[in-house]
């Protein structure tokens, strides 16, 4: 789009390659996996029963052969009928004993598996919920969308085969070897040269495979990242008729998958041709090696038949754990996207004896409050007031001044860099930050409401109100109005956001939301700005009894309760320029005094 | 099973590919078949005659026949990769493209969670088992056919018994894999559900921590997270029952064998080696349907993920273009006759009968109660949504006869909710111009009264906003919104309230910096406040989706009750303060 500029256009989805992805740096694959072994680990009982069962059926699917080699050769060449009924029974018993204990295995893995990535889907979102603000920042919802899904879901396909192939895969090896050097030890040997070859060619593929299929994981989280955040905001895409660029970014995006994706799947497509060649290779070996010892040494023909048999017993399970390897780098590069948002710390604990209380005076000192989002560039610089118990206090000020920033440091989203906070008169964050967040109501600027139900979203202030509470609530905030002509009332299904409303009646709900609340300390971020003036004092009435009493934070324009207000803080590039009451503040003529002016001339 | 059909013309232009794959594979497979054959020639020819020399050649050939299968099996994982990879990116760039020209109700129908489950989950379903197709598919039924076809001419007196395991093991096939495609199809709803829940929670963080919800969040979605693992866990079982039951069968069969030939051996109607074989074989045909099973079990996922996909593809865009569409220059006069319109059919309408009529360079001023309408009317003018019944006209010219892209350029949008991307300030926007210039950009941010706070940016410009914009006031936001549409220049320009986080000095500035630079613009100015509308031509009064009072500030003054009220109310509230 800009390219006349000469600046190449924005990587898709991280702007400032902020998401700069693992594979400049690989981790260690041994962490990764030791990790998700901690998360097995925990179905002790499970897999052990699995080991136990696997060995059984290992041996049981050993025994079938040789069971059904002494049949023919013991009974039926014997003419044995009634003998080799008997054999038939016991035989018929091994196999079904075989097959019920593979199928148990396999339950039990399944179910082991499952609950592994249900476990870690869970922390996952609670690590979503449990993160600081400024962590979502800086990520596409998108790509934390696909973490959740899509790379977990490629631990999945690894796990539930894992632990079986891997046990029955060794037993398997080991008896095979024994087999071998029993038979003829030189062959035994040659068959050997080839694992070298085959742990070689494993690793060269699997190299490669892993850090292709972290590319993939990381594009599909880039691509997803935008999906999401254009389908979400679709509509100024229709109205600006961005359609063809979208898709020309989408389709840059979803070209880096084409090849990302591409390479990951040819080149671990390459271990099923390469094992298969191994393992043809060390036939010829044996059977060339054996060829010649038959013709120079005598070694009889029967062995050399033995031999190729056993041989692909012996590189059939060895093939088996490549391949699991290999299925275990896309589970490792998914894995990996998950524990790193695992590891990225969480919002500030609270304190040792945080304090707790069931309800506050509601007194509010700011003292000396510094405040930056990002360290160097200061929002708030020393900010002082003090908000008695009751007050009703009003923040005034132009775009961008702070005012959002001093709410958000009251409900605790950011602590404040310097300075502290008083709630009655103890620092804030000396208490618990769910208690806090508990009694400061706070109607946001940016209102969202989820799918659900209008009563539903009302009932997000308190979960335990009755469906009366809910309507009293939405009747102070005047909300009831237009949602009982809404189709189905306090029943009509909003969808994500509540788009189909319309942006003052989500403002209304966000309101009643924390109306029902019933916080110690409330705060009105702007809360009525779309909605119409006359809606507005209607809601007025309604609040100046709930504010009756307690503290009260009000950013707002138009609003009578300013000039109501015990006080009003005049911010102005981060800083406090005046504050007073209304009258005082006149008198000052600063710069409050001012803006009244100019407006009354206009 | 029609959606494959199809999603089929997505591999067409790589039908060369998916040709040359399978034949690859045909390659490796039949290299495989070789080696038996030399190995009995070793055995039978040159250790039988001791001949050396004679063995060393078929070392040799056993190796080369090795390398041939290993490029073989190499070309054939290449080219269904190819084939595979190619087909599903593709097809998802159809699938977004589709999705990106939805309508809003599509939109709401299919949900977001849903439509992004499709782009990634369903596609790289489709992706494995198309893979899995190419890679695996001939093996495994040349196997089966082939040992069955072997058993018919050398073990015939054990062949009832394939007549009796067979069609088991086809019926168990069958059935399992039918079942276990219903119950994927049942497990990518709940990743729908997942996808949307994690999607809301992510948007919805301020609001959860505000309220301090995270537990109740955690819990409801440990309810879904449940769900989706029982779903899961259920279809996974399905699949995991097949394989013993297969082996359970065909182990069936073996003993069958055993008992019967050992009958037949004494009736001397049948040799021993006979029976050996026809375990061997029969081994085949359970490794033969194994391999098919797993092609089978890829491809039942995929069909349900496929029907998923073609419903999405083949949803109506319900807006139609005319086939005449009219590119000449829009001036700007707008007429509503008789229009009405309602989010869902068959509900009661949200604009009732609208008329007017509005000269090109006129100012019309929209207010009225929340949730009247005032949204809705602005967002028919860029067709975002078709009435039910009446006409817009544009310059006299019904709206449907513009091209879509040429009626939108003409008009810049502010909406009420100041949407921005998480890209550049420049970048948001050349959203409104793509072409525009470094000084174009500027002069849109004054216009917008945002040039001081971006000045005041270390980045300037190139500030990279997040996601949402978190990182920016609302007012700010919304002044980029509205920058974004003042850079067209349009020839209408439609404001939905978007002053309404600006401070009123500020609005005072954008508003004498509208009237000088859009002169000649039809402009439609929702808002709260009278003050924002007073000097318009022509102001609208709505109330339940009916323009209720229509006229100048001074008109409405003399003949609207409700009009009076509401400037009583707002001189009340004396003089507007800042934001
Ligand atoms: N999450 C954030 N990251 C970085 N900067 C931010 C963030 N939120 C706000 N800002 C910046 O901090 C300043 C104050 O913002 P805010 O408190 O929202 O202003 P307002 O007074 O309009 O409510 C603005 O310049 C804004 O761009
Ligand atoms: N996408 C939608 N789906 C269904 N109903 C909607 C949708 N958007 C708005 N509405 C309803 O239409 C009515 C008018 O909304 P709107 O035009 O946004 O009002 P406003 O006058 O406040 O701008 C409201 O009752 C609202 O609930
Ligand atoms: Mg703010
Ligand atoms: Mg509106």
């Amino acid at each position: 789009m800009n390219k006349q500029q000469g600046r190449p256009p924005n990587p898709i989805g991280h702007p400032g390659g902020r998401f700069t992805g693992p594979i400049v740096k690989p981790k260690n694959q041994k962490e990764t996996l030791l990790r998700i072994w901690s998360y097995l680990r925990i179905q002790k009982v499970e897999l052990i029963s699995v080991v136990i069962f696997v060995i059984i059926s290992t041996i049981l699917s050993l025994v079938g052969p040789f069971l059904i080699g002494k049949t023919i050769d013991d009974y039926i060449v014997k003419l044995d009928i009634s003998g080799t009924i008997r054999m038939a029974l016991i035989l018929a018993g091994v196999y079904i004993a075989s097959s019920v204990l593979t199928w148990i295995q396999t339950f039990v893995m399944i179910r082991v598996s499952q609950k592994t990535i249900r476990r870690l889907r869970q922390q996952l979102f609670e690590q979503y919920q449990s993160l600081p603000l400024a962590f979502y920042d800086k990520k596409q919802q998108g790509d934390l969308m696909s973490r959740m899904t899509n790379d977990i879901e490629n631990l999945n396909a690894a796990l539930s085969q894992s632990v079986i192939q891997i046990v029955s895969s060794f037993l398997t090896i080991v008896g095979t070897a024994f087999a071998l050097f029993y038979l003829d030890w030189r062959l035994a040997l040659v068959t050997l040269i080839i694992i070298p070859l085959i742990v070689y060619a494993t690793k060269q593929i699997i190299k490669r495979s892993s850090v292709n299929y972290k590319a993939r994981q990381r594009d599909l989280g880039n691509l997803n990242g935008y999906i999401e955040e254009t389908i979400s905001n679709a509509d100024i895409i229709t109205l600006f008729g961005k359609e063809k660029s979208t898709l020309v970014e989408f389709k840059e995006a979803n070209e880096k998958l084409r090849g990302s994706a591409m390479r990951a799947d040819i080149i671990s497509g390459f271990m099923g041709p390469v094992n298969n060649f191994m393992n043809n290779l060390g036939l010829s070996l044996v059977i060339g090696t054996g060829a010649v010892m038959a013709v120079t040494s005598g070694l009889t023909i029967g062995v050399i038949a033995s031999f190729v048999t056993y041989t692909r017993q012996f590189f059939r399970p060895i093939n088996q754990l490549s391949n699991l390897l290999n299925t275990f780098q896309s589970a490792i590069a998914g894995s990996e996207r998950v524990f790193e948002v695992l590891d990225e710390v969480r919002e500030i604990e609270d304190i040792e004896h945080a304090i707790e209380k069931s309800r506050f005076k509601g007194d509010v000192t700011f003292e000396n409050v510094e405040f930056a989002y990002e360290s160097g560039k200061p929002v708030l610089r020393g900010i002082n007031f003090k908000a008695k118990a009751g007050e009703t206090i009003a923040i005034v000020g132009p775009t961008g001044s702070g005012k959002t920033t001093i709410i958000q440091l009251l409900t605790r989203f950011y602590d404040a860099t310097g300075g502290r906070i008083l709630l009655d008169d103890e620092p804030l964050v000396h208490y618990k930050m769910n208690n806090v967040r508990d009694h400061v109501g706070v109607v946001l600027q940016d209102t969202y409401l989820f799918s659900g139900t209008v009563r539903e979203n009302i009932r997000f202030g308190k979960l335990s109100a009755t469906d009366e509470e809910v309507e009293q609530a939405a009747k102070i905030a005047y909300a009831h109005n237009f949602i009982k002509y809404l189709p189905e009332q306090y029943d009509t299904v909003l969808s994500s956001g509540g788009l189909n409303l319309s942006q003052g009646q989500r403002q209304l709900i966000a309101i009643a939301r924390a109306i029902l609340e019933d916080p110690d300390i409330l705060i009105l971020d702007e809360a009525t700005s779309s909605v119409d003036t006359m809606t507005e004092v209607h809601i007025q009435k309604g609040l100046n009894n709930l504010m009756n009493g307690r503290t009260s934070f009000v950013i707002a324009h138009r609003l009578k309760t300013i000039e109501n207000a015990d006080q009003i803080l005049v911010i102005k590039d981060g800083q406090i320029l005046e504050q007073g009451n209304h009258d005082s503040l006149i008198n000052a003529q600063g710069f409050y005094a001012t803006l009244q002016n100019q407006l009354m001339a206009n | 099973m029609q959606a494959v059909w199809k999603l089929s013309k997505y591999i067409k232009p790589y039908i060369l590919f998916a040709i040359i794959a399978p034949i690859m594979m045909v390659i490796e497979v039949s290299m495989d078949l070789l080696q038996p054959t030399i190995l009995q020639h070793i055995i039978d020819d040159g250790i039988a005659q001791n001949d050396t020399t004679y063995i060393v050649e078929m070392f040799g050939l056993m190796i080369a026949t090795s390398l041939i299968g290993l490029i073989g099996g190499i070309g054939c994982s290449i080219y269904a990769s190819r084939t595979a990879v190619n087909f599903s990116t593709d097809l998802r760039q159809d699938l977004y493209e589709t999705i990106t020209y939805f309508s809003n109700s599509s939109k709401d129908k299919f949900t977001l969670g849903k439509l992004v489950t499709n782009l990634t989950s369903d596609i790289e379903m489709l992706q494995r088992a198309l893979t899995m197709l190419l890679k695996i598919f001939v093996r495994g039924p040349m196997m089966f056919v082939g040992a069955i076809v072997i058993v018919f001419f050398t073990a015939r007196e054990l062949f009832p018994i394939l007549l009796v395991v067979v069609p088991i093991l086809a019926f168990c096939m069958y059935y399992f894999t039918a079942l276990s495609g219903k119950l994927f199809h049942k497990v990518q709803k709940v990743v729908d559900v997942v996808n949307t829940k994690v999607q809301e929670n992510l948007a919805g963080i301020r609001v959860i921590k505000a309220y301090n919800r995270k537990n109740h969040q955690i819990d409801q979605f440990a309810d879904i997270n449940t769900q989706l693992m029982q779903r899961s866990m259920s279809a996974d079982q399905i699949i995991g029952v097949l394989a013993p039951l297969t082996m359970f069968v065909v182990n069936m069969g073996i003993v069958a064998a055993l008992w019967m030939g050992a009958i037949k051996v004494d009736n001397n109607t049948l040799q021993v080696g006979v029976i050996l074989a026809f375990i061997n074989y029969l081994m085949m045909v359970m490794q033969g349907l194994m391999s098919s099973s797993m092609v089978l079990v890829q491809l039942a996922r995929a069909v349900p993920s496929a029907g998923r996909i073609v419903e999405v593809l083949e949803e109506k865009t319900e807006l139609t273009n005319s086939s005449v569409s009219e590119s000449k220059k829009i001036q700007g006069s707008v007429s509503f006759e008789n229009v009405s319109f309602s989010y869902l059919k068959g509900t009661e309408s949200v604009l009732k009968n609208i008329s007017f009529h509005v000269n090109a360079g006129e100012t019309v001023g929209i207010l009225g109660m929340t949730g009247s309408g005032k949204s809705t009317l602005v967002k028919m003018i860029p067709r975002l949504f078709d009435v039910d019944s009446g006409v817009i006209k544009i310059d006299g010219l019904p709206i449907g006869h513009y091209g879509l892209e040429h009626l939108r350029q003409s008009i810049g949008f502010a909406p009420q909710k100041a949407t921005l991307f998480s890209k550049t300030i420049a970048d948001n926007l050349r959203y409104g111009k793509s072409d525009a210039t470094e000084q174009q950009i500027l002069q849109a941010l004054q216009t917008a009264n945002a040039q001081e706070f971006v000045d005041r940016l270390e980045a300037g410009t190139e500030h990279v906003l997040t996601q949402g914009a978190t990182n920016l006031s609302g007012g700010q936001k919304q002044r980029l919104a509205m920058a974004r549409a003042f850079i067209r220049k349009p020839n209408i320009l439609v404001l939905d309230d978007v002053t309404s986080a600006v401070d009123n000095i500020s609005e005072k500035a954008i508003q004498r910096a509208i009237d000088e630079q859009f002169d000649g613009a039809t402009k439609f100015i929702v808002s709260s406040k009278i003050s924002s509308v007073r000097h318009a031509n022509q102001i609208f009064l709505m109330d339940d989706g009916k323009i209720i009072a229509k006229g100048t500030h001074e008109q409405l003054l003399k003949t609207s009750e409700l009009y009076n009220e509401m400037a009583r109310t707002q001189a009340e509230k004396g003089v507007t303060l800042s934001e």
